[in-house]
This record gives structure tokens, sequence and C-alpha cells, in this order.
């Protein structure tokens, strides 16, 4: 039964939403079954955030409460954790710094905290990219050199002064790399790794769906 | 380890150094360089122009706070393009963290620079969770997807949306995102309903959706900074996005001298002797 | 349970005549159309698709020998884990960052399933940061099973898998300071990535790691390529599973994937032919719209 059933509502699902991408919602009941199970897992998500909760605070009060190496900064995440949460808990009703809405609580700790690390992460990129290409485009062979020239031809391309220098050699340069790189080889190539892709996620879906591909929940 | 080697393995940090010198130099000695529209900004900012004053319009906002700094520029450029039509705008976003901020603090902004009024030119829905459901649902009906805006006012109380009840009141989306949300707006919204879908995506995004313009589905894109400093330019209106191409000049330029200074170490110095032998 | 080739029969012929029979008495108007007509070319091409992985299944189940080829990414797993042990080191592995409806953070937890295998085999410390809490479910007991299926129960500890933060760069923030306080010997990322991959890669490489990054992202591929040893790219991340597992039915499905690859191309290349020459403009036009 353990085995047989997560097989039985794997095919069942995987089934039912198939079949409903062929019906008219508006004329077939199956045609609406979709909308209707994309619902379910919306609900099931929320109850699946209290498994990240007790986690997240399990793991981190472990180390704090044996002062392991970096207890405070686990000591901190706690506090971060109860403290955005708690009062976009409460109701609004209480006072205006709760709830999630502007001027509350979690909205000046949002705005004013996390917004600005998520921007300075993002930037971190810029420098990443710089010291991963610096380290890695080298005309080691082939294709590493057509990688190179390719990259340097698109980093000029995309900006001002780089085009200016492209159109010094003549003036259709820039557009030859976007019809041909940007419009040839790259859409091509992404189409290709597109088809690729959906034809490996249809194939596991199928696996799935019939049970030959039970990894995903614990069974070999 | 001689001259050659020491230039082909330059530690990390004063990589990372000149990069932030390279950012920083020019918000200093600020530069303005004309920007060459590309022909998917073109075709975008086209069809914009080609839609009928005054005709219902989607805008998304469909981004992190993370990014703001490539896709605000392309969402202003739009309200400037579309406010000066005097467009109808419907915005909303499937980006839960910031999402319904950003666009309330952005179409607020720029409504009131044209003197806009909330509810008759234009609304914030916000954001509903699923966006699968919210895409394929406001097909049927807006109102049975969000019963109420951003602030909590039912629609039926907005003037605007008695005139707009699905994707069928509406002529044109423009979507502004830095994640595959595009790919559902292609495929269950253009692929299903037939509007036409235009896009401005973050640099990193943009390479993939050359196919989508390639097939029609999509209507023209931006591209990162720079497609939002030509979109700033083709409006008349240079802002955020113009101002960095300066910045993102030096950068790149730094990338590619790095690279050539990396392979002349390597050619010249005994890294290619080394991979020859092994 | 699995689903048998010859149960299929029975089951196929159903479900395309169940749903008709159903949709046709909830139709609300006679003259409307319950069946998506403009779907039909999905529906042939699914149809042949399922066909084809079954036959090459149902081969498989008869012991043909099915030729795969090497993928340098997937065989240099195991030689990532016996480094992690040599060294003392932990083995650092992310399924993902999306949730557990992505096809590819599915893909990516069969494949710490496989990964747990050799690490539990090994005896080596391994160490699963998730972003969403279903992922953490599904992820546990992925490795469960396989700790206990190799016999190493006791060396299995739920902190392996843990969540550590729902916003992707929160997420990002914490794997880049495990990976440069702990100093995994090997980091695998297999899965769905966004913006972070450069993040954690730049950061592994950094840290001295050997990498092995698979994603179906192709925005992503070319950062994983340029910061890791070896990269998994689209299909390969869902070939991984069969392929790490040799078992003829799962490679049965890769084969049947890759025959409809070919049958995709040759009809690319028709229809690049008759485009080119104007003939037959109905059969493209059976691809524009799904």
């Amino acid at each position: 039964m353990r085995r047989t059933v997560p097989v039985v509502i794997a095919f069942l699902s995987g089934f039912v939403m198939l079949v409903s991408f062929f019906f008219n919602p508006d004329r077939s009941i199956l045609g609406r079954i979709e909308s209707e199970v994309l619902s379910w897992v919306s609900i099931v998500a929320g109850f699946s955030m209290l498994l990240g909760v007790v986690s997240i605070v399990g793991v981190n009060w472990r180390v704090v409460r044996d002062r392991r190496e970096g207890w405070g900064y686990k000591a901190i995440t706690l506090v971060a954790v109860f403290v955005m949460a708690i009062p976009a808990m409460l109701p609004v009703s209480w006072s205006p710094l709760f709830g999630d809405g502007s001027g509350s609580i979690y909205d000046w700790l949002f705005q004013n905290l996390s917004a600005t690390m998520m921007g300075t992460m993002f930037a971190m990129l810029a420098f990443y990219i710089a010291s991963a290409a610096y380290r890695a485009f080298r005309a080691r062979n082939a294709e590493a050199t057509i990688l190179l020239l390719t990259a340097i031809l698109v980093m000029l391309w995309r900006i001002p002064m780089g085009e200016a220098f492209l159109r010094l050699f003549s003036d259709k340069l820039p557009d030859i790399i976007n019809t041909y790189v940007m419009n040839g080889v790259n859409l091509a190539v992404q189409r290709g790794i597109i088809i690729g892709a959906a034809l490996g996620a249809a194939s596991m879906s199928l696996r799935i769906m019939l049970g030959i591909e039970r990894t995903y929940m614990g069974r070999g | 380890m001689n001259f050659w080697d020491r230039i082909a393995t330059v530690e990390r940090r004063w990589v990372y150094l000149m990069v932030a010198l390279a950012v920083i130099f020019p918000l200093i000695v600020p530069a303005h360089f004309p920007v060459q529209i590309s022909p998917e900004a073109r075709q975008l900012y086209d069809a914009v122009e080609a839609l009928p004053d005054s005709c219902n319009v989607m805008l998304t906002f469909d981004y992190y706070p993370s990014t703001l700094a490539e896709t605000e520029p392309m969402s202003i450029a739009a309200l400037h393009h579309l406010f000066r039509k005097n467009c109808k705008i419907v915005t909303m976003t499937t980006i839960p963290l910031g999402g319904p901020s950003i666009a309330e603090r952005v179409t607020r902004k720029m409504a009131a620079e044209y003197g806009k009024i909330y509810g008759v030119d234009y609304v914030n829905l916000g954001y509903k969770y699923n966006y699968v459901a919210v895409l394929k649902g406001m097909g049927t009906s807006i109102e049975s997807i969000y019963p109420t805006d951003n602030s909590g006012t039912p629609l039926s109380e907005l003037p605007l949306m008695q005139h707009v009840k699905n994707y069928k009141d509406i002529k044109f989306i423009f979507v502004v995102s830095d994640n595959v949300i595009v790919d559902y707006w292609i495929s269950i919204v253009n692929a299903e309903y037939g509007i036409p879908v235009g896009c401005g995506a973050t640099a990193v995004m943009a390479p993939k959706f050359y196919s989508y313009v390639g097939s029609g589905q999509m209507t023209g894109l931006l591209g990162g900074m720079k497609g939002a400093a030509e979109y700033e330019q083709l409006v008349n209106h240079p802002g955020l996005a113009v101002k960095g191409m300066g910045i993102q000049s030096l950068v790149h330029l730094l990338i590619i001298g790095l690279v050539i200074v990396g392979n002349l170490g390597y050619f010249l110095g005994s890294g290619r002797r080394k991979a020859k032998q092994l | 349970m699995r689903l048998s080739t010859r149960s299929i029969r029975p089951i196929s012929a159903g479900f395309i005549a169940f749903p008709w029979v159903c949709g046709s008495v909830y139709a609300q108007s006679t003259d409307s159309s319950v069946f998506r007509s403009d779907r039909l070319n999905a529906l042939v091409l699914i149809l042949l698709f399922s066909i084809v992985v079954l036959v090459y299944t149902r081969w498989a189940r008869q012991g043909k020998p099915l030729f795969i080829r090497k993928i340098p990414g997937l065989d240099a797993v195991e030689e990532a884990v016996g480094r992690a042990t040599e060294m003392g080191r932990p083995v650092l592995y992310i399924p993902g960052i999306q949730e557990l409806d992505e096809i590819q953070t599915i893909a990516g937890v069969s494949i710490l399933g496989r990964v747990a295998r050799i690490t539990a085999q090994y005896e080596t410390p391994l160490v699963v940061p998730v972003r969403y809490p279903l992922v953490l479910a599904a992820g546990q007991e992925a490795v469960q099973q396989a700790y206990t299926e190799m016999g190493k129960r006791d060396a299995y500890q739920p902190d392996m898998v843990r969540y550590v933060a729902g916003e992707q760069f929160a997420f990002t923030a914490t794997v880049n300071g495990i990976m440069t306080r702990d100093h995994p010997a090997a980091n695998l990322f297999m899965g769905y990535f966004a913006a972070e991959a450069l993040l954690l890669a730049e950061t592994g490489n950094a840290a001295g790691s050997i990498q092995i990054a698979g994603t179906a992202q192709p925005e992503q591929l070319p950062f994983f390529i340029a910061s890791c040893d070896y990269t998994l790219m689209g299909e390969e991340l869902f070939a991984a599973s069969a392929y790490l597992s040799h078992e003829p039915l799962m490679l049965g499905g890769l084969k049947g994937q890759d025959f409809m690859k070919i049958i995709l191309v040759t009809v690319i290349l028709l229809g690049v032919i008759l485009a080119t020459l104007g003939w037959w403009p109905d059969f493209i036009s059976w691809f524009k719209e799904v």
C-alpha cells in the first residue's frame, strides 16, 4: 500500500492534468479541473510553510543552544524570523504597525533591509562575472576561442562606445552581430536547448506517471 | 613566476577592486553616449505607438527589487509612452516580494506627473498567488482573480474596470520581467488569446526571448539596461538607464581588457606550455 | 508498483474514450467544441512520444542492449564524492531553487537520491540546503531512503537536508556562507537556477571545490560552464537519474526521448525544405498554434 498508493496518485494527477489540457473549460468540467487542482496546490503549499519554519528554527536553535561556532549569527537569524513574521501576522486593527501593508514593521524591514540586501547580492554578479570571465575565457582550443571572440563582440555591441567602435570597421557590423549572432546562432541554440529540455521534461514526467521513476518520493 | 604568469593569475580581490573603480568613476565623472536603437526595441516602440489612443493596456511589474536598476527604467519609459497616448493602464504583478509596492510607487509617481486619476486612468491590481491560475483566470474574468485592487477597493467601484473585464478588452500587454514568467505570458496569454505581448527583460534573460521575437510570438524586446536606455531615448525621456550606460560601458571595457590580458598571460607565460604537456 | 506496458494499452484506450464521453455529457451546447481541436497537433505529438518511450522501455525490459553515450559530468559524480571522502570534507548538493512543482526540482531530488547512495556508501557528510518546505520534505525522504537501502540508516541525520531561506538571495547568501565556512570538497548544483547560479558557482570555485552543475535554464548555462568543472545541459539533467541508476527501464525511456528528437529534427528539416520551396503550406500551419 505504502508503495502503490503514491504511484497511483502520481499517475492519476498527471493523467487528469494532461486530459484537462485538451478540453474547453467553458464547455466541459474536464477543462476546469486544471485550474481547480492548481488551487489545491496553493493550499498545500501554504500549509507546507510550517515545515519550513520548524526546520529553520530547529537547525539554528540547536547551534545556539550548544554554543557551537557561529552561534551568534544563528541567533540573529532566529530573531529576524520572528521579528518579521509576528508583526505581519497580527491584525492591522490593533495597530497600523502590524500587518504587511504600507507603513507596517514588516514593510519597513522589507523595503529598508531586505530589498536593499537583495539589490546588493544581485549587484555582486558584476564582480563575479568579471572574475569568471577573466579566469575562464582563455583560448585553450578552437571552441574556447570562438566563445571568447563572440563574448567580446557581444560585450562591445551592448555598449554605445563599443557600437561606435564597431562602426569604424563597418556601418553594418552592429546589425550583422544582431542578425547573425543574436538572431542567428543564439536563437538557434536557445531553441535547441529548449526543445531538448522540454523533451527531457516530458520523458521524466512520463516516467513519473508510469511509476518507473520513484526516487523523488524516496523509493529507488 | 615571470611577469606574464603574474598577469594570467591576478587575484580575485584586485579584479573586484578594478570593477568597483569602474563603477564609481562614471558616477563622479558622468559621460553621455548616444544610444543606437536596436530593431527589437524599435519594434516594441512602434507597436505601442500604433495602438489607438485611450485603449486599454496591461503593464506588468514582474520583477524583484534586486533587478530594479535594469527593469524600473523600462517601466518608467513604458508609462511615459502609455500615459502620453492617454492609454488606460491596468497594472499587476506575479512577484509577491516587493512587486505590489514597486508597482504602486512607480505608477503613482508617473500618474502624478501626467495628472492621471486612479481608478479612471489606471488601476493597480496587485499580486495573487499561483501565477498560472492568475494568467489563465484573467482570460475569463479579471474580477474572479482580483475581486479587489491592491488597496482593497472592489473592482466594481473602479470606473476603468467596468470596461476591462478580461483579456478581450485589452489591446496590448507590456511585460517587464526578470524571470521566466515571460514564457507563461507567451504560452498562455499570447498563444490562447492572441493578445500582442511586448517584453522588457534583464540582460541575462533577453537572449532566450529572441526566439519568441523571431517566431512572432513577442512584439519587440528590451534587453537589460541598454534596452531600457533605447526605450528612454525613443520616448524622449532619458533617465537612469541612459545615465547608467556610462557605467556599463566602462565595466564592459574593463572585462574585455581583463580577458585580453589574461590571454596574453596565458600564451606568453608558462600556462599554455603546461597545458600542452598535460 | 510499476505500470507495465501491457496494462498501458487498455488505459490508453480508456483515456481517449472516457474523457470524450464525460466531456460530451457535460457539454453546454450541441454545436460547441468540447474538445480543443486547435490542440490536436499537441495530442498527436504526446501520443507519438508516449508510444515511442513505451516501445523502448519494453525493449529494455526484454534485455535488448541500449547504447547511451558517456556524460562526463555524471561519471565525475562518484569521483567528486570520493574526493570529498579523502579530504574529509562534506558534499554540498543543491536541488535547484524552485518549488517541487517544477520538473527540474523533481529531477534534482531524484539525482539527490542517487548521490545520497554514494555518500552513504563512502560515509561522506552530505549537506543539502533547500529553499522550499515541500522540497525539504521530499529531499529528506529521498536521502533517508538512500541511506536505509545502503544499510547506513544510523548515519542519516534529518539536518542533512535543511530549509535555509525562502528568498532567492537570502538562500544564496546562506549557501555562500556554508561554502566559505565548511569548504565542501564537492558542490553539485542540479535543478532550476536563476541569477544566483554565478554567485554560487563562483563562490564554490573560490573555495576550491570540484563543481558539477546541471540545469535546463539556457540563460544560466554560460555561467555554470564558466565556473564549474562539469555542466549538464538541458536534457542531460533529466537523463541523469536514469544514467546513474543504470536501470534498463529508465534507460529505455531515455532512448525513446532520443528517438523522438530524431523525429522532430526530421520534421524541422522537412519544414525548412517545404517553406523554402513554397510547397504544402498546410504542413507548416499545422505547427503554428497549440
